[in-house]
C-alpha cells in the first residue's frame, strides 16, 4: 500500500475529470465514466478452524463494459477499502481501451490478512465470494484475475465453485490459472516484457541506443524481475533495485555500478521479491536506504512497486541525467509529481500503459480457456509485443499531434474509445 | 563481425518501409548476409543503374536475425545438451521445435508478418558459412514458406517453425561431420538466419522464378575456347534447388553464352537437361511437417511450367522427324530447357550482367567468388527482367605447382590415371582406401551404399584418417540411378574421390551442385575415370590389399605402403600411385 492520506480513487478521478475537460465531454457522458456502473459490498461469514465464526467483508466492483465483459483482480489485504478498489477498477477500464482489447474494468477484493488464514479457510473464503458474486461473474460477464496476496491456487478453488454452480466446465471464468490447468505460457512475464516492449520503442524515438542506458528500479518483485532480465537481454544495464526487507520492516536499494547480477540476485531473492540483505551485501552490492533507487546517475528510473512513491516531497531527488520514468506500477507517481517532473522535461510513461502487458496477457488466456487451445510462448509474446508497440505508436503520435504529455494522450486515447462504445450503445 | 553501419535496424515495415536489408537484434550477420552486406552499395552504385530498366537488378527484401537471438534462445531453452548429443536429426529438430524463440525477437516477426502474404526463404547465415575464406555451402537448411495462409497467426506459426528448423539444422549430423572435416566445432558456430522475399510469379498453386542460377568467377572445365577464367553459369527453371541439390542446369562459359554443353547426341542433351523444377507449393502441403526442409516445396515437370506460360522465353523443342532442336516452343515435341532467348538471342542483357557481377564481386572480396541468383521476367514481353542477387560467396583455389609427365601416368604403380582430375597439389600419406565393390554395384541399391558409406566416413574421420573414395556413378546425385546420393557430409573425411563413370550413364560431373562445390572448396582431389579408358582402375592390386573392414557393397583396405596423389590444376592431369 502507499503513503497514508493518498486515495487512489481521488486521483483517479481528478485523471478522469482532466481527459473529460480537454475532450470536452457533456455532463452525462461524465456522469456515467467518472463513478462505477456496479458495486458490490457484501459479508462473508467463516467458520474458522478453530469453529468460531468470522465475518469478512467483501466487493467486486465494474467500472465499465461497454466495450466487453468486465475484467479485474481480486485481492487479499487487511487494509482493503472500497475506493482502492474502484480506482483499480477505473485504472483497468482505461488500460483495457488502451491496449484495445475488448474489455471493461472491474476489481474486486475481501478484507483481510491471507498470512492468519489456514488454507482451508483462504478456499472457503474463496469459494464463498464466488457463491455471492455468481450471477454478476462469468466468461462473458465478469472475468477476476489474481492480485494483491493472491495467486494461481486461489483463482482454481474460484473456478472449481464457479464450475459446480454453473454444471459445466468454463475455463473462461478466471485468469492466473496454472499452465496446464487453463494458465497462457508467458503470463508470468507479460507485465514486466510488456513494460520493456513500450520502453525499447520509447527510446527509438528518442534516439537512445538502448545499450548505452541505465536505470534504477524500485522493486524485485514478478514485474521488477522479468522487466530487468529483458531489459538487460536489449542491452541495458541494471545498476540499482530496492526492495522491501520484511525482517527489518524497511526498505533498501541495493547498487552495483558496473550493473547487477539478475541471475545470482534471484539466487538470495524470497518469493516475494525480498532480497536478503547480508547475502546481497557479501555479492558485493553496494546496500543504501530503499529511497535512494530514486537518487541514481541513470537514465532510466521503473517504479515498479507500490502506488504513490514519486512524490512533491522527493522529485527534486531525481537527478538531471535521468530521461524517462516508466510506471511498472499503478500510480506510482502523484499528480504534483507528474507536473514538476514535465516541467524538467522529463518523459514520463504511464501506468495504464507500461504495465498493461499483464491485463493484455490476461485477455489472451482468456482467449485461449474460452477457445480450450492453448499457444506456444512465442506465439503469446508475439502478440504482446504487438499489442503494446502499436498502444505506444497511438499514444505518441497523439502526443506528438496535440502537443500533450504520454499520460494525457493515453488516457484521452482510453476515455475516448469507452465514450464511443458507450455512444455505440446508447448509454451516452 | 557484426552488422556494417549501413545495415539499418529492422523497422516493421519489411516491404512499405525505406529499407530494403534490415537486421534484428545487435549480434553478428553471419557469413551469407554479411557478403550480401557488403555487395549492397557496389550493387546500388553500378549494376543497378547500369542495367536499369532492361533488368532491375537488387538484393530481394531481406532482413536478418542477428547472432545473439541464436545464443538466446539456446541458453534460455537448455538446448546444448540435446544439440551436441548424437541423436538423430529429426529428434533434435523436435526438441528446437519445443522450444521458445527468445520474447525480444517475437514481436518483429509477428509484425513482419501481419505485414507480408507472399512467400519467404528462410535461410541460415551461420558465422562460419560462406565466410570470407571458408565456404560452408548448402551444409545448413534453407525452409521456404508460402506465407499466404489467410489467418495471421497461422502465417506466424510457420515462419517460426522455419526459424527454429534453420537453428536446428546447426546440429544436424552432416553439419557436425562438416565442422569435423574442417577442424571446427559447434563453440565456433553461431547461427544467424536471413528471411528474404522469394523472387518469383505465382502459378495456381506454385510460385517460382524463371529461373535460377549459380555464377562462378572461375571454371574448372573449361570447354572449347573458354578459360577458366572466364568462369562459368548455370542455369535452371524454377527454385535453385534442381541446381544446387539435384545438380542438373544449363552450364555456360559468360565468355561464349551460345555454346551448347557437351553433348554426344541430341537424345543425350534431352536426357541430361532439366526436365522437372522446383517451386514453393502454395497449396496444402503434402504433410504438415516442420522438421522437413521441402514441406512446401513440390516438384513439377516441364508439361506444368508450359501450362503456366512460362517456357516461351526459356525453352527450345526437339523435332523427331529431323532429329532437329528448333528455337522456341511453338511447335509440338519435348522441350528442351536451353533459355535460348536470353542466351542466343539477347533477349536480355544477362550474360554481361554475370559477368560484370562476378567481377564486382571478385574486386570487392578480392577473391574468386560463387554467386547465387533468381530471375523473373515480364511474361508477356520477356523484358524487362527483375534479377534478385540472392548470396555470394568464395571460391577456393589451390596454388601449388605442381607438374606430372607422361611416364607418370603409366606403369605398374599406377592405380588411377585421369585427365580430367580435380584439384590442385600433392598427397603422400594416404593409407586408407574405400570403394564400391565392382562385382557388388548395383544402381538400385545406390542409398544402400550410401548408409554403408556414411558408417564407414565417421569410423574413419572419428579416428583422423583421411581416406582414399571410389565409387560408380555420380557422387552427391539426388537421383539415387545416376549414382551414389549422399551429400557431402556422409563422405567428409575423403581427401580423394574416384568417380567412375557408369556404362549407361553420362560422364560428366555434377559441376553445378554445392557437393561439387565443396569437394573443390576443401581441396578434395576428384578423379573422373571413364571404365572405357586406356588406364581403367588397377582393381585387382584393390583387392590384394589387407582388409580392414567389409560390408554387403563397400570394402575399406589398408595398403602397407602409402599413396602418392598428384593433380595438376592447369593440365587437370591427376595420378594415384602405389608403387
Amino acid at each position: 500500500m502507499g503513503k497514508a492520506g493518498y486515495n487512489s480513487y481521488a486521483m483517479a478521478q481528478f485523471q478522469f475529470d482532466r481527459t473529460a475537460e480537454w475532450l470536452g465531454l457533456d455532463l452525462p457522458t461524465r456522469q456515467l465514466l467518472r463513478a462505477p456502473m456496479r458495486e458490490s459490498q457484501f459479508l462473508i461469514p467463516l467458520r474458522m478452524d478453530d469453529g468460531t465464526m468470522n465475518v469478512f467483508r467483501g466487493f467486486r466492483v465494474v467500472h465499465n463494459d461497454a466495450r466487453g465483459p468486465a475484467k479485474g483482480g481480486i485481492r487479499f489485504h487487511p487494509d482493503e477499502t472500497i475506493d482502492t478498489i474502484r480506482a483499480l477498477a477505473v485504472w483497468m477500464t482505461w488500460k483495457c481501451a488502451l491496449v484495445n482489447i475488448p474489455l471493461g474494468g472491474s476489481s474486486g477484493g475481501v478484507a483481510c490478512d491471507p498470512h492468519f488464514l489456514s488454507l482451508r479457510e483462504q478456499e472457503q473464503l474463496c469459494r464463498s465470494w464466488v457463491r455471492l458474486l455468481a450471477r454478476e461473474l462469468g466468461p462473458h460477464l465478469d472475468v477476476p484475475a489474481p492480485d494483491v496476496m493472491t495467486n494461481a491456487q486461489h483463482m482454481l478453488w474460484m473456478l472449481d465453485e464457479f464450475e459446480v454452480l454453473r454444471g459445466e466446465k468454463t475455463p473462461g471464468f478466471i485468469t492466473g490459472k496454472p499452465v496446464g490447468l487453463g494458465g497462457s505460457l508467458g503470463r508470468a512475464e507479460a507485465t514486466g516484457y510488456g513494460l520493456v516492449f513500450v520502453l525499447r520503442e520509447a527510446l527509438k524515438d528518442l534516439v537512445l541506443p538502448v545499450e548505452k542506458t541505465t536505470a534504477s528500479v524500485q522493486g524485485f518483485g514478478n514485474v521488477a524481475q522479468h522487466a530487468v532480465r529483458l531489459y538487460q537481454q536489449l542491452g541495458g544495464t541494471v545498476t540499482c533495485v530496492s526492495c522491501w526487507d520484511q525482517k527489518d520492516g524497511t526498505s533498501y536499494a541495493y547498487r552495483r555500478e558496473s550493473g547487477i547480477d539478475l541471475e545470482a540476485l534471484l539466487g538470495v531473492t524470497d518469493r516475494f521479491g525480498g532480497i536478503d540483505r547480508k547475502k546481497a551485501s557479501g555479492l558485493g552490492y553496494e546496500v543504501l536506504p530503499g529511497e535512494d533507487w530514486l537518487a541514481q546517475e541513470v537514465d532510466l528510473l521503473i517504479p515498479a512497486a507500490v502506488e504513490n512513491q514519486i512524490t512533491d516531497e522527493n522529485a527534486s531527488a531525481i537527478r538531471p541525467r535521468v530521461k524517462v520514468i516508466i510506471e511498472g506500477a499503478n500510480g506510482p507517481t502523484t499528480i504534483e509529481a507528474d507536473r514538476i517532473l514535465a516541467q524538467r522535461g522529463m518523459v514520463i510513461i504511464p501506468d495504464i500503459l507500461a504495465n498493461a502487458g499483464g491485463v493484455t496477457c490476461s485477455y489472451f488466456e482468456q482467449v485461449q480457456s474460452n477457445m480450450n487451445y492453448y499457444w506456444e510462448k512465442d506465439e503469446v509474446f508475439g502478440k504482446l509485443d504487438v499489442k503494446m508497440t502499436s498502444a505506444f505508436q497511438s499514444v505518441l503520435e497523439f502526443a506528438r499531434a496535440k502537443n500533450v504529455s504520454l499520460r494525457e494522450a493515453a488516457f484521452s486515447i482510453a476515455v475516448s474509445r469507452v465514450v464511443q462504445a458507450c455512444k455505440d450503445r446508447g448509454w451516452a | 563481425m557484426t552488422a556494417p553501419p549501413s545495415i539499418q535496424p529492422f523497422d516493421r515495415q519489411f516491404f512499405t518501409g525505406k529499407e530494403k536489408f534490415t537486421a534484428i537484434g545487435r549480434g553478428a550477420l553471419g557469413g551469407k548476409a554479411q557478403g550480401l552486406a557488403v555487395m549492397k552499395d557496389v550493387l546500388e552504385r553500378s549494376l543497378v543503374p547500369a542495367f536499369h530498366p532492361r533488368i532491375e537488378v537488387a538484393i530481394p527484401t531481406l532482413t536478418v536475425i542477428t547472432t545473439e537471438f541464436f545464443d538466446q534462445f539456446m541458453s534460455e531453452n537448455g538446448l546444448a545438451g540435446v544439440a551436441l548429443s548424437d541423436k538423430r536429426d529429426d529428434h533434435i529438430a523436435g526438441a528446437f521445435q519445443r522450444a521458445s524463440l527468445p520474447a525480444a525477437l517475437v514481436g518483429d516477426l509477428r509484425a513482419l508478418i501481419a505485414q507480408v502474404h507472399s512467400p519467404l526463404a528462410v535461410r541460415s547465415s551461420s558465422m562460419l558459412e560462406d565466410a570470407m575464406f571458408e565456404p560452408f555451402a548448402s551444409v545448413y537448411a534453407t525452409k521456404m514458406i508460402p506465407n499466404n495462409q489467410f489467418d495471421p497467426d497461422t502465417r506466424f506459426r510457420k515462419l517460426v517453425e522455419a526459424v527454429k528448423f534453420i537453428y536446428a539444422s546447426t546440429f544436424f549430423k552432416d553439419a557436425k561431420n562438416y565442422l569435423a572435416a574442417t577442424r571446427h566445432t559447434n563453440a565456433d558456430e553461431k547461427m544467424a538466419v536471413i528471411i528474404q522475399e522469394v523472387v518469383g510469379v505465382r502459378h495456381g498453386q506454385r510460385f517460382y522464378p524463371h529461373l535460377s542460377g549459380v555464377a562462378r568467377s572461375f571454371n574448372f572445365y573449361p570447354l572449347g575456347h573458354a578459360k577458366p577464367a572466364d568462369g562459368i553459369v548455370d542455369l535452371a527453371l524454377g527454385l535453385g534447388k534442381t541446381i544446387v541439390d539435384d545438380g542438373v542446369s544449363w552450364s555456360f562459359s559468360p565468355a561464349y553464352p551460345q555454346a551448347n554443353p557437351p553433348y554426344n547426341t541430341l537424345d543425350d542433351l534431352l536426357a541430361q537437361s532439366q526436365s522437372t523444377f522446383w517451386a514453393v507449393n502454395m497449396g496444402w502441403p503434402a504433410e504438415f511437417n516442420p522438421i522437413r526442409e521441402t514441406e512446401y516445396m513440390a516438384r513439377y515437370g516441364l508439361e506444368e511450367a508450359e501450362k503456366d506460360g512460362v517456357l516461351r522465353f526459356l525453352a527450345s523443342t526437339y523435332r523427331a522427324h529431323d532429329d532437329k532442336i528448333v528455337y522456341g516452343i511453338t511447335e509440338k515435341g519435348p522441350r528442351l530447357l536451353d533459355f535460348a532467348p536470353i542466351l542466343k538471342f539477347d533477349l536480355l542483357p544477362l550474360t554481361r550482367l554475370l559477368r560484370d557481377l562476378l567481377r564486382a564481386c571478385e574486386e570487392t572480396l578480392g577473391r574468386l567468388v560463387e554467386v547465387e541468383f533468381a530471375l523473373t521476367l515480364d511474361e508477356a514481353r520477356g523484358s524487362p527482367a527483375r534479377f534478385g542477387f540472392l548470396q555470394v560467396r568464395p571460391m577456393v583455389v589451390s596454388e601449388a605447382n605442381i607438374e606430372i609427365t607422361a611416364a607418370e601416368m603409366k606403369g605398374p604403380g599406377v592405380l588411377v590415371a585421369s585427365e580430367t582430375a580435380l584439384g590442385n597439389g600433392l598427397l603422400d600419406d594416404l593409407q586408407d582406401v574405400v570403394f564400391v565393390k565392382p562385382g557388388k554395384f548395383d544402381v538400385h541399391r545406390t542409398e544402400v551404399i550410401a548408409a554403408e558409406l556414411e558408417g564407414l566416413n565417421h569410423r574413419l574421420t572419428s579416428a583422423g584418417r583421411p581416406y582414399l573414395l571410389i565409387g560408380f556413378g555420380r557422387w552427391g546425385t539426388s537421383d539415387p540411378a545416376a549414382g551414389i546420393p549422399v551429400n557431402f557430409g556422409q563422405i567428409s573425411g575423403a581427401k580423394v574421390i574416384v568417380e567412375s563413370a557408369l556404362p549407361e550413364t553420362s560422364s560428366m560431373l555434377s559441376q553445378g551442385s554445392h557437393f561439387f562445390h565443396n569437394i573443390t572448396s576443401f581441396k578434395v582431389f576428384y578423379f573422373s575415370v571413364n571404365p572405357s579408358d586406356s588406364r581403367p582402375i588397377d582393381w585387382a592390386w584393390l583387392d590384394g590389399q589387407p582388409c580392414a573392414e567389409e560390408t554387403p557393397f563397400v570394402k575399406h583396405v589398408r595398403p602397407a605402403v602409402p599413396l602418392t596423389v598428384k593433380v595438376d590444376g592447369k593440365t587437370s592431369r591427376g595420378v594415384i600411385r602405389h608403387g
